[in-house]
């Protein structure tokens, strides 16, 4: 691996390990974990959207399958935490990938409908189908993930909010990791391909169907996975958490940090989900800020603030001297 | 039981023709732009709350109230196409006016909230009580026959406009091909102007008529304009008459769904059908127009 990434690697686990211990009241170990929960949102819809150009609205909808899943296994059927957790995962991505094999021969506007729809079918069966879900009163009493006894260490309570944030974190480090390899490999190449011309694509050999299909089963199985961490996270389900509100928020950060990087969603969903908490006093202006910020991004900075990042790196001081000097020799 | 049944066709009459007008714009704009207006959503909820302001704050006559939504919407429609498509165009995406669009939307949404607040408001038009007999046990509510009407009679100008006036025609050409229109000394940028006017009109006063329908919060758009694109994908993108058969078919599919079936699965069954469209007959259910987007 290129050592300025592994390098990148190393810190932001530094930042993840030291984070609980600069924040010490479980308010804010919570947010943190929220914060976690989003990064996966955001990197999920990022391969679908930024990479592969598919426009889903629907991202709500897998989060919601990921939650509502893993939570009935584990109270309805007893099933162990992490069983459960798979198990939400695969659902998500199985879900994703049928959605996708569905709109495989829709594009644009038609894709971004048929994913809006499906959205609004799933949270309306969440919310009637109550003999299973219990409708709009929701479940109660959902537990964190089991302690995990390593031998010779003590006991890990994930009760304890800074541990349920190590964990959160760790497998949203996790999960960037793998998308990243995922697309420096020869699939991030073909999904690009496919994002910047189909008809091209295609006649390179590109089996554009299936690799929209691998897209939406990849993100859309990163966002179950932070449903099932989102229930045992709040200890609460509700339909109206997946409301189709909540695709247009994870829309914005991705917009926001910049679509078609991972790290730009990754900070775009940070920022997001942090900046609202430190304005607490505007409570509710929080989404209006979420709309003036995806309006003016897509407005006058389409590349978001990894394009922002890009524009300013060259005038650093330390930057560009070096860029003077590399150009002088 | 027939009765039941002539009762729920005179309400999903209602419903359709209150939807065909909200869908009309999205059309409109579609078959000139190629483009979605999320937003349209909101001016639906401004005109709702702009009707309600203008009667009961203002002790205006309800009828009148749907006038003012209508200049409001277009005020509003003109807004959105100057700041958001106007500029966007020239970048040639077919996503970020979209994704643009739901950001205004999102921030409309939550700006109204602020101000009006989440509890709902209650609506009630001073029509609605006024009921009127009709044979065989049923009957229609003063406030739906108005509703009927107007909708029938602006559905008919507008179609009337398209066809026999000359910005109406050169509206269709701008839609068939915009930049052959502008070489026979059509400007393309009026007419796409006069489209988001007289859509987002549409919208302000299906949004004055819904009002005493819906349950009045700032959220009241959005369960419209998700049934909106489901009626303009079953009837076709930028197809005007399949937008107003659609419409009406799903305003009767979900009175008969919440009267024979259960109330809660209405949404479920619309939008199934426009999956099932999409998945089948991705152009719409009536005569096709357009084929590059599928």
């Amino acid at each position: 691996m290129y050592s300025g990434r592994r390098v990148g690697y190393l810190i932001a686990a530094a930042v993840i390990a030291l984070l609980p211990l600069i924040f010490q009241d479980s308010y804010w170990r919570t947010n943190l974990t929220v914060c976690a929960i989003t990064v996966m949102l955001a990197i999920g819809l990022d391969f679908i959207l930024g990479y592969a150009g598919q426009l889903n609205l629907g991202h709500c909808a897998f989060y919601g399958i990921g939650a509502y899943a893993s939570t009935l296994l584990i109270t309805r059927l007893g099933v162990p935490f992490w069983i459960a957790f798979a198990c939400a995962i695969a659902l998500a991505g199985a879900a994703g990938m049928a959605l996708a094999m569905f709109a495989v021969r829709l594009r644009g506007h038609y894709l971004a409908i048929a994913s809006l729809a499906f959205a609004v079918i799933v949270h309306q069966v969440l919310l009637n189908w109550i003999s299973l879900t219990q409708g709009p009163l929701g479940i109660y009493g959902i537990r964190p993930p089991p302690p995990i006894a390593l031998p010779g260490l003590p006991v890990i309570s994930f009760a304890n909010a800074g541990n349920m944030f190590y964990l959160v974190a760790g497998f949203a480090l996790l999960f960037y990791f793998l998308l990243d390899q995922i697309l420096r490999s020869p699939i991030g190449e073909a999904l690009t391909a496919i994002r910047e011309d189909e008809v091209s694509a295609a006649s390179f050999g590109i089996n554009c169907a299936g690799w929209k299909v691998f897209a939406f089963g990849i993100g859309s199985a990163v966002a179950g996975a932070a449903g099932a961490f989102y229930a045992s996270l709040v200890g609460t389900l509700v339909p109206d958490a997946f409301i189709i509100t909540e695709s247009f928020t994870i829309l914005a950060m991705v917009i926001v940090g910049g679509m078609a990087t991972l790290l730009g969603p990754v900070c775009g969903a940070i920022l997001l989900t942090v900046l609202p908490e430190l304005l607490r006093g505007f409570g509710d202006l929080r989404l209006v800020l979420y709309g003036a910020a995806l309006t003016l991004v897509v407005l006058f900075m389409p590349g978001g603030m990894a394009q922002a990042a890009r524009l300013i790196r060259p005038r650093l001081p330390g930057v560009r001297a070096k860029l003077l000097h590399d150009r002088a020799a | 039981m027939l009765a039941v049944a002539v009762q729920q066709a005179i309400n999903g009459v209602v419903f359709g023709s209150l939807y065909v007008l909200v869908a009309l714009g999205l059309t409109l704009i579609y078959g000139v732009l190629v483009q979605i207006n999320f937003a349209h959503a909101d001016i639906v909820t401004i005109g709702a709350f702009a009707a309600y302001f203008f009667t009961y704050t203002l002790g205006g006559n309800y009828v009148a109230s749907i006038g003012v939504a209508l200049l409001i919407g277009a005020a509003l429609g003109w807004l959105i196409n100057a700041s958001i498509f106007a500029p966007l165009r020239e970048r040639g995406s077919e996503l970020l006016p979209l994704i643009a669009t739901i950001g205004v939307s999102v921030l409309l949404q939550n700006a109204m909230l602020l101000w009006f607040g989440p509890i709902p408001y209650s609506f009630d038009s001073p029509y609605s009580n006024q009921v009127i007999r009709l044979p065989g046990g049923t009957f229609i509510t003063l406030q739906n026959l108005i509703i009927i009407a107007v909708s029938t009679v602006t559905i008919a100008l507008l179609y009337g406009f398209m066809r026999f006036t000359f910005m109406g025609k050169a509206l269709r050409a701008v839609a068939q091909d915009r930049e052959t229109a502008g070489l026979m000394g059509i400007n393309p940028n009026a007419v796409i102007m006069l489209t988001f006017v007289i859509a987002s009109a549409l919208a302000g006063m299906g949004g004055a008529m819904l009002g005493p329908i819906l349950v009045l919060t700032p959220f009241a758009g959005t369960s419209v304009i998700v049934k909106a694109f489901a009626i303009v994908i079953i009837g076709g993108f930028g197809n005007v008459e399949g937008t107003v058969i659609a419409g009406l078919l799903v305003g009767l599919i979900e009175s008969y769904t919440t009267q024979f079936i259960n109330p809660g699965l209405t949404d479920i069954v619309v939008f199934t059908l426009l999956l099932a469209v999409l998945a089948l007959r991705p152009t719409g259910l009536i005569a096709e127009k357009r084929e590059e987007n599928v």
